[in-house]
């Protein structure tokens, strides 16, 4: 196929041709960089979560009035809920998994420059490990002789053992034993030993964010305070969790003078954890895909057009021995064209918006294949778009160049 | 001849309608789409308390110490001290009324067991803060100057509270308790459109306030004050622990927390600003005001100016629905010139039998209107629901929330956005249909007609 007479006629035709080459750029651009950040947030929302949270109910209470004893309550609301049908079981517990709320840094060494590793230290019992349905990897698990448990004042005392989930250990250790080492909880002090390595779970956004979602620290100890008082953690029967919430939340309301600040499952505190990113990625995605689609109306109405307007020529073609798979070609090609030039120009603004997003959410949103494969589309959406006015113009009749002068 | 050419047109339309829908479908759909964050911009811009935005204005004085760093902007400069916000609501000046406030967050409960506790924001203040900010009442009303004096615990709350405690009764003279403090509900508050909570200088869209009580109250109570504290360097390291205690310290500070207002009428203000200079040169007798008299004295008007030009979001949201309504129109040109084109014949045997330029023009140009009204028309309701997706996208993102009784007037098509769209869609598609019109208008006479 020769390809000079297409640019011959590009040409002659420079208006329409730019036209349609901007109009593929600019989508190329806003395409590919929401189709770049909604898979890259997508990616995120697929990362196994490492436990039931579609079973596992979670209740933050606060007590508001100062009379009431928050440790008493703690027993009896365990005692309560353990005691409901289809309860399998319950932990108290100073942090949420999804939330990452409590991030800390924790260290190798005793110095003043030890290296800081990121993670979320869960306090908790040892039904935690029941609860979330966490396995013992390597050494041994928590049991209930290790838990501390009193009133924050009057329990100064701290547990000394730890158990790490698998990830938090290759981040700290590499391929060294963890069980039986040495972990500093804050600066300089509150060492802490390794006994047990669980499998992972997953932490909170602050983390995924920094590509750690799996790392944290369970430490059996649970105190409490006015101002310091666990969510409770339960795990029931599959399927069960929507329809007990309101009988849990009724148990947790038997203590008067509190206030119950949250209750849901965990599948959707899941779903918060990637909401502002999610549904903004999304809504880009929708108006994109739209964008798509308009473009490949106005490439159908443009090569109609040009059908049209070249009418005479493709009868001598045809009439001169052309095939009418030549004359398909003739547009097709010359549709490629135009979508190649349009996609090289689109490629350079998709690489400068996600260079500019990279650089604000400090976080790469580059991926090669995911945006060679939307040129593809593209290019594919295009074809079809030419292939049915291009169609039209193979089925016109060598005839009619003998009835013009 | 406008009758002639009308018919002529709606022959033309409805020759090969798929073409003519599609044209309508394309600019409906970019019409539909910047006309949604047009809206959405506008609706969000919209500066609270329109009728006297002009004659609300925040007062901001600098009683920080020597060594700090200049302010570039009204918006960095701190709020008022505790000991200031008195003697500011002790000057009487004619015409003039202020008020004040902070943030505070409470359990809202009562006695029946029944009935589940609630927790929400709230915002300390004082009487004028009803009169000055109009806040809607369905019961009751606010209280008055005495009760702060007396210190007794009144408390006016939302149509949300009041529906969830009470179940929408009119619970004027009933007993609410914040945690285990009993007060009496003296007011009830219709739904509150507020598009910015401006007064507390958060702009915040989400969280509004739930209850209102009075600053004696939550000063004796203890209240927590949700407030960030600008101190010296004397309370610097204590400052945090203002939020829940250290109350007589920090009424006795030079913490600056508390957000202060004045209503000011126009001949007013220059007095009103002489006044703030004259009570700072008596407090630097005190020693006081260390630094140079710096006051804002800024109006509604100009801090949502401020405010909304620094909405990035909604900027970038902006210009990618100008450029997607400008693909849809270059789209639109494109269909329209497929169209038109095919007329050359028609056109050239028109043009040699006699019709002018100027017929062939007037023809297409109507058609061209009717394009763009019907696309207008179509484009308003792409918008209608482009509004309600966008809405049910931030409940959602919310986490539900935020309920669609806030939201909706931030989402709501008014008549001068439904004329703006309409005006916008024939304007633009007349404009990107200069270049069709003229090629065809240009057919020279009967140059076509050789080939029939």
């Amino acid at each position: 196929m020769d390809i000079k007479p297409i640019f011959l006629s590009l040409k002659q035709n420079k208006f329409l041709a730019i036209l349609m080459v901007i109009q593929i750029a600019f989508t190329m651009g806003v395409l590919s960089s929401s189709v770049l950040v909604a898979t890259d947030t997508l990616r995120e929302w697929g990362m196994p979560s490492g436990i039931p949270h579609e079973d596992i109910v979670r209740i933050s209470p606060e007590f508001f009035d100062e009379t009431q004893d928050v440790g008493q309550a703690l027993v009896k609301d365990i005692e309560r809920v353990k005691n409901m049908p289809n309860v399998i079981n319950v932990a108290p517990s100073n942090a949420v998994p999804f939330t990452a709320e409590n991030m800390i840094n924790v260290y190798l060494a005793a110095e003043e420059d030890a290296q800081e590793y990121k993670t979320v230290v869960f306090h908790s019992d040892e039904n935690i490990f029941d609860v979330l349905q966490l396995s013992l990897i390597e050494g041994r698990m928590l049991t209930a002789s290790d838990v501390i448990k009193g009133e924050a004042s009057t329990t100064p005392e701290n547990a000394s053992k730890v158990m790490i989930s698998e990830d938090m250990a290759t981040a700290l250790f590499a391929d060294q034993a963890a069980v039986g080492q040495t972990i500093w909880l804050s600066k300089k002090s509150d060492p802490v030993q390794v006994v047990g390595i669980y499998s992972n779970f997953m932490v909170g956004e602050r983390l995924n964010g920094r590509g750690k979602s799996y790392q944290s620290i369970i430490r059996p100890q649970v105190k409490w305070a006015q101002n310091q008082q666990p969510h409770y953690l339960i795990r029931v029967e599959s399927g069960k969790g929507t329809a007990m919430m309101e009988d849990i939340i009724d148990v947790f309301y038997q203590e008067r003078g509190r206030y119950i600040r949250n209750s849901e499952l965990l599948k959707r505190t899941q779903k918060r954890m990637y909401d502002g990113r999610g549904s903004r990625a999304l809504t880009m995605l929708v108006i994109s895909v739209v964008l798509l689609i308009i473009t490949g109306l106005g490439m159908t109405g443009l090569t109609a057009f040009q059908v049209t307007q070249k009418r005479k020529q493709i009868g001598t073609r045809r009439a001169l021995g052309a095939k009418k798979s030549d004359i398909m070609r003739y547009f097709l090609t010359e549709n490629s064209i135009i979508t190649l030039l349009g996609l090289l120009i689109g490629i350079l603004v998709t690489l400068m918006i996600t260079f500019e997003l990279s650089e604000q959410a400090s976080q790469n949103f580059m991926n090669l294949s995911v945006l060679l494969l939307t040129g593809l589309v593209m290019w594919v959406v295009n074809i079809l778009a030419v292939w049915f006015p291009a169609k039209r113009a193979a089925n016109i009749e060598p005839a009619i160049v003998t009835r013009s002068a | 001849m406008f009758n002639y050419n009308f018919q002529l047109a709606l022959k033309s339309l409805k020759d090969r309608p798929s073409l003519t829908f599609l044209t309508i479908l394309t600019i409906a759909i970019g019409l539909g789409f910047y006309t949604t964050v047009k809206t959405m911009s506008y609706q969000g811009g919209q500066v609270p308390l329109a009728h006297k935005s002009n004659n609300i204005f925040l007062v901001q004085m600098d009683n920080r110490e020597i060594t700090a760093e200049e302010v570039a902007h009204q918006s960095r400069l701190v709020d008022t001290t505790y000991k200031d916000t008195l003697n500011l609501m002790a000057m009487d000046l004619p015409g003039v009324k202020q008020t004040f406030n902070w943030s505070t967050y409470g359990i809202l409960n009562v006695e029946d067991e029944n009935i589940n506790p609630l927790r929400t924001f709230a915002a300390v203040t004082s009487s004028d803060f009803f009169t000055m900010f109009e806040p809607p009442f369905i019961f009751g009303n606010g209280w008055d100057k005495s009760v702060e004096t007396s210190g007794e615990g009144v408390i006016v709350i939302s149509k949300l509270m009041n529906d969830q405690l009470f179940g929408g009764k009119n619970s004027v003279g009933e007993n609410v308790r914040i945690g285990t403090h009993t007060l009496k509900i003296i007011g009830v508050l219709d739904t509150w459109h507020l598009t910015r909570k401006f007064y507390d200088r958060s702009f915040s869209t989400a969280r509004p306030d739930n209850f209102f009580i009075p600053y004696t109250f939550a000063m004796e109570n203890n209240l927590p004050r949700r407030a960030g504290f600008d101190c010296w360097a004397g309370n610097a390291d204590i400052s945090r622990s203002f939020r829940t205690e250290n109350t007589e310290r920090l009424i006795n500070s030079e913490c600056a927390w508390v957000t202060f207002w004045a209503e000011i009428p126009d001949d007013q203000v220059e007095n009103y600003k002489q006044q703030l200079n004259n009570y700072i040169e008596g407090q630097k007798a005190l020693g006081r005001f260390p630094r140079e008299i710096l006051t804002y004295v800024t109006n509604l008007n100009d801090q949502f100016t401020y405010i909304n030009g620094r909405n990035d979001f909604m900027n970038v949201f902006s210009l990618m629905s100008t450029l997607f309504f400008a693909v849809c129109l270059l789209n639109a040109v494109g269909i329209i010139l497929a169209k038109f084109m095919r007329r050359t014949k028609e056109v050239s045997l028109r043009r040699a039998l006699g019709a002018k330029k100027k017929t062939i023009i007037a023809q297409h140009v109507i058609e061209v209107v009717i394009i763009g009204l019907l696309g207008g028309l179509l484009g308003i309701v792409v918008a209608y629901f482009g509004l309600q997706g966008m809405m049910n996208i931030q409940i959602y993102a919310s986490d539900y929330t935020r309920r669609v009784e806030d939201l909706q007037p931030l989402y709501a098509l008014d008549l001068a956005m439904v004329a703006n769209a309409f005006l916008t869609g024939i304007f633009c598609t007349l404009i990107t249909s200069i270049y069709p019109i003229w090629r065809l208008c240009n057919t020279p006479p009967a140059s076509q007609l050789k080939s029939q």
